[in-house]
Order: structure tokens, then sequence, then C-alpha cells
């Protein structure tokens, strides 16, 4: 991802944090760390950036308990920790910082959830984005495939020419987790729109069927809730090849949100979402509708499914008629459908007749 | 030997065999891992009622040797230092089936399992076909004896083989009395909550006053256990008495026997003689409801006349019987010995007044041990004891069991599935049943039959213990939240200061303004612990003022002054509030500041005190200590001295007037009607209406 800032903007903006902690005890008064807060009800539409960011609401974390004192210690270890890889031209994994973490007395982490999401608080009290704090993630992109080609800069620091489809075997080409312009470069393609695509079962069917190069698409398997940098790359393709983005997800709540990341931005990252989230996007199905149009073999909604489903229905990102639809439809059928369930008219149902029918609504086949 | 006689006793052979066979169940002998513990019991009781009848402090080992080479065979060698057996009397003692008077009198004993240890040496004879070692002394002689027994098949008694006169000396030590025993038998050793080493320690937690090892050496002859559960107390258990049968509580058979071999020629001196509780009053209203005559011949009576004799004995009121035959452990001997042989955060006991159930005297004592090192996602480990012997089968068919499934224990902390059954958590519950008679549910005597009255009194003893787990709870919850304050002001907040001061290179800043605001508390922090040095227990109290405005408290702490515990170094001084409570009036804390009361405690062993109450007088709430409850304190000072009063009145009673109603009913009346009447005009008023 771009370096949104330089490192001594960076170390600045971390000691502000440290700076607030401070002067508070100064005063005499408990430290704080003052952050957005990160849930639902504080996300709305930027209509400049097209996306889905924070609001204004603020918590602030203090030290009056000692689960949240130790919080802001931690960040104060971590800030340190950043200040000096920073210093010394390192850089280290998300993994690596919890299990550094063992050193630092009180303010070691329990759970490796606990560093990630710290660091994901400094990111967002900082505008700054992990990159700038040298921490990357362990999650491994996507994989791709299709005629596109790619130039990576490989570990000797040489640039390789990449072909997603001819220099690649059948797992396709593997997105690193850096996919910013220093790294990847998006050299040229021979196809009409890029399709995203769940599961890895229905990804290898497609591949097998060679759907690719019949329906001239790039293939991206998303591997569930896709990382950062799968959704980063897609926005690059989207903008910089001006290629239509689809989604082709199972057809439960779930899905609905792995869309709702990729196209307005995740609840999680919304501090960036105008980096990740594809505007354009569409959703292909599997859709409540398609439930009943194609008579899929569907299991019952649990519970926690209800509840992720009328939790969206006041999500802002769900907000409009078109899913407001879907999600009620979903809830009065009481059925959810995978992808793969199409494989009840036989394995080349999809490619033959169920993609071709959602992608010509779309204009695409 | 002729071969008619190698048959007949071939013949007796199998006779004998086959009565183990038969009976194996009930003997303790019915699978390999179950007879060694069998043994080993026979033994132990042996000793330990033998030193108790002697009135000596037992030293019991307990050694089990793996033979090498042999499939499942054990060498068990047992030694206590008790009064040895005359050399007369060994044949009789390990050689005769239910020898000895226990069988027939009615008081509270360890009873016998099966049929004594001379099942153990029939047991080792038809396994292994070795004969048992003994080893005896006596004091009141100089030599010990030392003979080897086998059990003469034909005749059923025992046969002495290699006798001899020796000097028995231990670790160059001259044995004055004492018994060995060494025998070999097919068995198996095993581990677990059916061992040998459960077994001991069960023993030894109900019988404080014994000091027991066990040793056990496994086939390569390397040491694999060595345990030894120290003695926790030097006090004997009290001697049992004798007492006779009550009426409520006889038998038929039992009433024609006793009918039969009654010298009195009277119906209503028979009654009055061989019964307890029966007063001439009493007797006379049996005989009048059997429609007997009170001048009836006792030994003439024909069985329906004993019929309507037993029924009339049922329907009429009697005195309860004495309950002094009863030998409980008493709460504080209990906790002693859960405490140190199970590790733990917390003990409750609770030995209850002695009750009366068709007939029987019998009283309940309870246990229960909570945290440590016990496992919190398993089911709570139960103990379950009748007259002071473990009971380690049939847990789910007991009496014990299924009062402790039927407390309901979400309310006191622990769980459970539907608020029945046994509990999960980190605890061991123990409940000792002592009874004159106990009813089992089968002659395995490894269950308590089902009884009403029993079972109501447990559950009432295990609710009290539920309480105050219950309030233990709370109070560490409390802690807790203290702790965690703490943590916060001495460690993290110091770091944070100081990590944010290092990254902005600017000078740490004085903390207690911040310390204040993030408290806003006056807390309290107490500790209590064994100091091994001095050999007392040390309680320091340690109370700030983390409040912008000055506070006065007075502190009160409980104290075990009842068990007999001596206060020292109180450098603050203070005033008794009442008994086991002291009160020290603090001088005014300002803001940050903070005071200490520290003192100890004499005259107390390692464990007897681990928990000290705190509270406080005072209008600000103190964090890690209780309000003083003005009302129950009251209360708490009737009390007192209510049990001084009868404590005094109770020594006058057993002076001037014996035998006159049972301790029970004193109990019973000082425990329900403690505010309500001088129970001491009622036990006269009784006393003299029965008589």
């Amino acid at each position: 991802m771009s370096r949104t800032r330089n490192d001594g903007e960076t170390k600045q903006a971390l000691h502000q944090v440290v700076d607030e902690m401070y002067t508070k005890l100064q005063k005499g008064e408990t430290p704080t760390m003052t952050l957005p807060v990160r849930t639902k009800l504080n996300i709305g539409f930027d209509k400049n950036l097209g996306v889905y960011k924070y609001g204004k609401k603020k918590s602030t974390r203090d030290a009056s308990s000692l689960g949240s004192a130790k919080n802001l210690l931690r960040a104060l270890h971590m800030v340190e920790f950043i200040d000096e890889m920073i210093d010394n031209g390192k850089s280290s994994t998300l993994r690596e910082m919890y299990y550094i973490s063992e050193g630092w007395g009180h303010g070691k982490f329990s759970t490796q959830n606990e560093s990630n999401n710290l660091a994901e608080d400094l990111e967002i009290i900082t505008s700054s984005m992990r990159e700038d704090f040298r921490l990357r993630p362990e999650e491994d992109g996507s994989r791709i495939i299709g005629n596109l080609t790619i130039n990576e800069l490989n570990r000797r620091g040489e640039w390789m020419k990449i072909n997603a489809r001819d220099d690649v075997g059948d797992s396709g080409y593997g997105v690193p987790y850096n996919v910013e312009k220093e790294k990847i470069q998006l050299v040229e393609h021979d196809i009409d729109f890029i399709m995203a695509i769940e599961t890895g079962g229905m990804f290898d069917r497609l591949i097998e069927n060679g759907f690719d190069e019949e329906f001239r698409c790039g293939l991206v398997h998303l591997k569930g809730q896709p990382a950062r940098s799968t959704r980063r790359i897609l926005k690059r393709m989207n903008e910089e090849w001006n290629l239509p983005v689809v989604v082709f997800a199972d057809g439960d709540p779930w899905s609905f949100r792995i869309f709702g990341s990729i196209a307005y931005g995740a609840i999680k990252t919304a501090h960036i979402s105008e980096y990740l989230a594809t505007q354009s996007a569409t959703y292909l199905g599997v859709t409540a509708d398609d439930i009943v149009a194609y008579d899929l073999p569907a299991d019952d909604l649990t519970s926690r499914d209800i509840e992720a489903l009328k939790s969206e229905l006041s999500d802002p990102r769900f907000s409009d008629g078109y899913w407001q639809e879907q999600i009620n439809t979903m809830l009065k059928l009481g059925k959810k459908a995978e992808q793969q369930s199409l494989a009840k008219y036989g394995l080349d149902f999809v490619t033959d007749t169920y993609l071709p029918e959602k992608l010509g609504e779309l204009g695409l086949a | 030997m002729s071969i008619a006689e190698k048959m007949a006793s071939n013949q007796k052979q199998i006779a004998i065999s086959e009565f183990f066979e038969k009976n194996k169940h009930f003997l303790g002998f019915d699978t390999l891992p179950r007879a060694i513990i069998t043994a080993v019991k026979e033994a132990v009781d042996n000793s330990l009622d033998a030193c108790e009848e002697a009135r000596i402090l037992p030293d019991i080992s307990i050694e089990i040797q793996r033979v090498p080479k042999a499939k499942d065979q054990l060498i068990l060698i047992s030694k206590d230092n008790g009064p040895g057996i005359p050399q007369k009397s060994i044949e009789n003692v390990f050689g005769k089936l239910l020898y000895g008077s226990r069988f027939h009198a009615i008081r509270q004993s360890r009873g016998q399992q099966g049929i004594g240890i001379t099942g153990v040496v029939m047991y080792s004879q038809l396994t292994t076909g070795k004969q048992t070692y003994v080893k005896s002394k006596i004091a009141s002689e100089s030599t010990a004896v030392e003979v080897k027994l086998g059990i003469d098949t034909r005749k059923n008694k025992a046969v002495k083989y290699a006798q001899e006169r020796l000097i028995w000396s231990e670790n160059d030590t001259i044995v004055e009395h004492g018994l060995m025993i060494k025998t070999q038998m097919k068995a198996k050793f095993q581990r677990g909550s059916q061992s040998i080493v459960q077994y001991l320690k069960m023993t030894s937690i109900v019988n404080p006053h014994a000091n027991i090892r066990f040793k056990y050496i496994n086939s390569d002859g390397e040491l694999e256990i060595n345990e030894f559960w120290k003695r926790a107390t030097k006090s004997l258990p009290a001697p049992v008495k004798a007492i006779k049968p009550h009426p409520h509580g006889i038998h038929l058979g039992q009433l024609q026997r006793m009918l039969k071999d009654s010298d009195e020629r009277k119906l209503t001196s028979f009654l009055r003689q061989n019964f307890s509780g029966v007063s001439t009053r009493a007797a006379k209203e049996v005989c009048k409801t059997a429609s007997l005559s009170d001048s009836a011949k006792p030994k003439l009576l024909k069985t329906e006349q004993v019929n309507s004799l037993l029924e009339a004995c049922s329907n009429v009121k009697f005195l309860p019987p004495p309950t002094n035959c009863l030998s409980p452990i008493e709460d504080l001997l209990i906790k002693k010995g859960l405490s140190k042989t199970i590790d733990s955060k917390f003990v409750t006991t609770l030995t209850r007044s002695p009750r009366v159930t068709s007939g029987n005297p019998y009283q309940i004592e309870v246990g229960l041990i909570y945290g440590g090192k016990m496992p919190a996602d398993q089911q709570v480990q139960l103990l379950r004891f009748a007259n002071r012997v473990p009971l380690m089968y049939q847990q789910g068919g007991c009496l014990l069991t299924q009062s402790i499934s039927s407390v309901d224990w979400r309310q006191y902390g622990l769980e459970q599935a539907g608020g029945k059954g046994i509990p999960k958590g980190p605890a061991t519950i123990l409940v000792h049943l002592a009874s004159t008679n106990v009813q089992f549910t089968s002659e395995a005597k490894e269950a308590v039959a089902s009884n009403e009255d029993v079972m109501q009194e447990i559950r009432k003893a295990l609710l009290e213990l539920g309480r105050n787990l219950r309030r233990h709870m709370k109070k560490k919850k409390k802690m807790a939240k203290a702790q965690e304050k703490f943590d916060l002001i001495n460690d993290i907040l110091p770091a944070i200061a100081e990590k944010a001061s290092t990254l902005l290179k600017k000078p740490i800043p004085d903390l207690a303004a911040t310390i204040s605001k993030i408290m806003n508390a006056v807390i309290l922090e107490q500790k209590t612990w064994w100091d091994k040095d001095t050999k007392t227990t040390r309680i320091n109290a340690k109370l700030f003022n983390y409040t912008s405005r000055a506070r006065s408290y007075t502190i009160l702490m409980n104290w075990p002054e009842k068990q007999g515990a001596k206060m020292i170094d109180n450098d603050r001084g203070g005033r008794k509030e009442t008994v086991g409570l002291w009160a020290w009036k603090l001088e005014t804390l300002q803001p940050g500041e903070n005071t200490v009361i520290e003192f100890g405690l004499d005259n107390l062993e390692k464990g007897d005190w681990t928990e000290t109450e705190v509270f406080y007088r005072g209008s600000a709430e103190v964090i890690g200590a209780s309000k003083l409850d003005e009302k129950i304190l009251e209360e708490m000072k009737i009390q007192n001295s209510n049990e001084i009063l009868k404590e005094m009145e109770v020594e006058e009673i057993d002076e001037t007037i014996s035998n006159v109603a049972s301790r029970a009913k004193v109990s019973n009346l000082t425990d329900e009607k403690l505010h309500k009447e001088s129970y001491q005009t009622t036990l006269f008023d009784r006393g003299e209406k029965d008589e």
C-alpha cells in the first residue's frame, strides 16, 4: 500500500499519542488515548471518496481500569518498537511483534488479536498505515488466473514479468502482501472483467472448465473475507485497467459482508477505505433470489445467520434498496445456499448456464 | 498324611475357597486391586482401634512390595506402635472368624469390614500358599514374639509355625510395644481414586491423631512412593462408651434374644434395665399399649406377645438415647486433617450436634475445601466416611453422596447441571456419619442406606458450608478488585509514566495526583501468613487513603481467640470488641497517606488460621474490608456471653447430676433456643418430669 507519510511524519504522529498520555499525567489526570469508535454506528459515506469512512464519534480509553491501563502501556511499547524499526530500517510481521512483546513486562500481549487490534488502533489514531509502521501481516493474499501480465519486484531486486495465465500453474499467481507500485506493476491484459470468487472449490471449478478464457476474464480467489492486499489489487486493476469487478460468493449473510468490504470498505479498516474499496464492484450472486429462481439446495439459517442479517439491515453500507430487499428476502426464505450448490445440475451448469445468465444481465456476456 | 486325610483337607480347602469365592464381594477380595486395599484396611483399622483402646497415639506404617518375577503378587508389611498382642492371643486374633467383643456392643466402632484380619491371612494362604508373619511386643514383657501363622483349613483355626522370642528394635531403638504383620498375596497395586494412597489419605483426614506412613516398592526394588501424613493433633479421640439399645431401634430377633436372656421378673423392670431412655412411666405405658401386664415374666412371653411389645415400643415416646457414645472428629481437627492432605485456599468444616433416628444416636460432620491445585473442570471429589472409616466404593448408591447431590450448589458458586447431582469445581466435600448403628445398603459396607432424618441433617450441614463458601468467594472477588487497583497504581501507571517520558525525553511526572484520581477510594490491603522462623501466624493490614478528603476509621479484625490463640506483637494496641474480634481506632488519614496494623498470633500451628476478615467503622467505603454490621455484632456479643454461661453450667450439671438427660438435648436446645429461654430450666424440668 502506498506510504501515506514519510518516516518523520509517522514518528511525529505516534509521539502525539504519547504526548496525550504524558500531558494528562503532568496535569495529575488519568492518562488517555482517544480514537474513533470502531463499530457500524460510526461509519458514514464519504461523498468525496465514494467509500464508507469512520465518522466523528470518538472513544477515550483511559488508565482507570487495569485492562485499559495495560493497553495504554502496550501502545507506548509499540510506539517505541516502531520508532526503533524506523531508525534501524527494519520491519517485522505482526506475529513477530506479538512475540517480541514477551519482553515488554506488564505491557506484553496475551493474544495476537490484541496486538493486531492495537496496531489498527494506532493506524487510525495517527492516520497512518501499518506499512508506515514497518509492520506486515503474515496473511497471504489471493490467487489470480487469467490473461493479465504483472511486473513484480522479486527478492533479488529484479523486476519479473508474470502472465497469470501462461507463466503460472493451476494454483495461479500468488498475490504478495505488498501490492503497491514499488512492488507490483500492472503491465497489460486482454480481458473484459475481473471475477472475485469466495471459495477455492468454485475458483478451481471455473479454471477446470476454462471459464477465464471462454469469457475473457481474470479470476481472483478471495479466500473468505479478503485480505487487505487482495482488496487493494482488485481496486488497482479496477482503476488502472478500467475493468469491471464482479463478486461471486455464497448466498449467505457472511458473503454479503465480504462484498461490503470489497465495494464499500470494511468496518475494521474504514480509516483506509479509500485505498481498499472498489466502489463499482457488483454482486453477481448467489443472491437470495437465485435460491428460489434456480431452486438451489439450501440450508436453514442458523440463529447466528439471522442475527447477522438483522445487524446488516441497520448497517449503513447495506442501506440501499437492493441490499435491503436481498436481506429481507433471505430472512423471509429462512434459507442460505453455497456457491457449489449449483452442482445440483451438473458440474458444467455454473459455467454453461448460471454465470452466462447472470453476466448477461450485467452486459458482460 | 493319609490319602483320606489329604482328601478331607482338600475338601475343606475347597470349602474355604468356595466360601471366599461366594462371598468375595462383601469380604472385599473380589478383584486384585481391591484385595490389597482390603488387606491394608483391616490392618490399619485394627491398629487404630487397638491404639484407641490403649490410649496410645498411633504411628502406623504400611509398606507394599511388588514381588519380582511373580505375576500380581504383593507383600504387605504393616507396623504399628499399638499395645501389641499377648503371645497366647495371637492365634485367636488372626485365626478366628469374627473374633472380639466389638461385635455385640452398641457403640460407635470402626466396625468389621468383612471378616477382619483373619480374612487377610486366609486370602494370602489361598492365593500364594504363604504363611503370615506376625511380630508382637507387649509392654509388660521384655522380648517380642514372632510367629508364622497359617490357617488350618480343616479346623478353621490358626496354626502357629516357627515361634520365637527376640529383641525387636527399629532404627537402633528397642520397640516398647507394637505389632508387625508381613504377608504375601495375589493382588495388584493401583493408583487413583480407589487406591491405597487415597485410602490412607482419607484415613489420615478422619484420624488426625495418627501418624501414617506409606511406602511402595516396585518390582525393580525401587522406592516409588513415599508418603507421610503427620498427625495434626496429639489428643486422642474421646473414649466411646457402650450404651444400651433404645426401644425405637430394636428389632424382633434382638428383642426375643434379650427377653430370653433376661433375669428380671417383671416386664417393666426388664424394659427399664435393658434399654436406654425408658423411665418407669414409659415402661408402664409400653405394657399398657401392648396389652401386657406390668408384671409379665419376660422370659415367658409368646411370639405374638413379643410382637405387640415391639409395636408398642415404636409407638410410645421415650427420652432420647444418650449420645456421649459418639466420637465425632470435631470440626477444627477435620479442618487440620483436610488442609494438611489437600492443598487448597479455603477450608470450612462443621460438626453438627448429635441427633437420634429410630433410636440410634448419630452425628454429622462435614467439610469443604476449595481452590488450590484441584481441577476446576471436573466433578468435586467426595470423601465419604462412616465411623472414621473411608468409604471408597459404590459412591452413587450412598446416602452421603445423595445428600451432596440434592443440594443446589450453584447458589454457592459451584457449577452443577440443573442444580442437582455432584457439582463441578476445584473443591472436595467431606461427609462423616458417626453412629452407633450405621445402616449400609449391603454387607460390603461401602454405601450408607437411605434415611430421611440423616439426609436432612447432612443437607443442613452442607448448606451452612455452602454459605461459608459463598462468603469466601465474595470476599475473594472483592480482594481481587482491590488487588487490580494496586497492580494498576504500583506497576502499570509508573511504567506508563516512565515509557512516555523516555519516548518524549522529558522528566518523569509526579504521579500522586493521578493515583488519587484513579483510585478515588480508601483501600485496605491485608495479608495473613505463617512465619516459619517465629512459628507464629502474622497478620498485616495496610490502609491507604486515595481520596481527596481526610478520613478516619476504626478497623476491626477477627482472630481465633476461642481456639486458644494468643495475640502478640500488637504494637497498635486497640481493644477487644467482643470474643474473637479486635478493634483499632485509627488516627485521621490525610489524602495520600497510609497506615499499617500488624500483629502476630501465637499458640497456633501452621494452617490453623489462613484467612482474616477485616471490618471497618466509618463513613466512606473501604475496598478490601466489610462494613461492620452493628446488629450482627450485638448478636455476637450476646451469643458469646451465653456460650461462656453455657460452659459454666454444663460443667456444673455434669458434676451434680449425671445421667439426667442426653447431651444432645442440651446442645439442641442451646442451638435453637439460645436467645429465647434459659435451657437450664428446661433441662431440669424435663429431667424431673421424666424421672
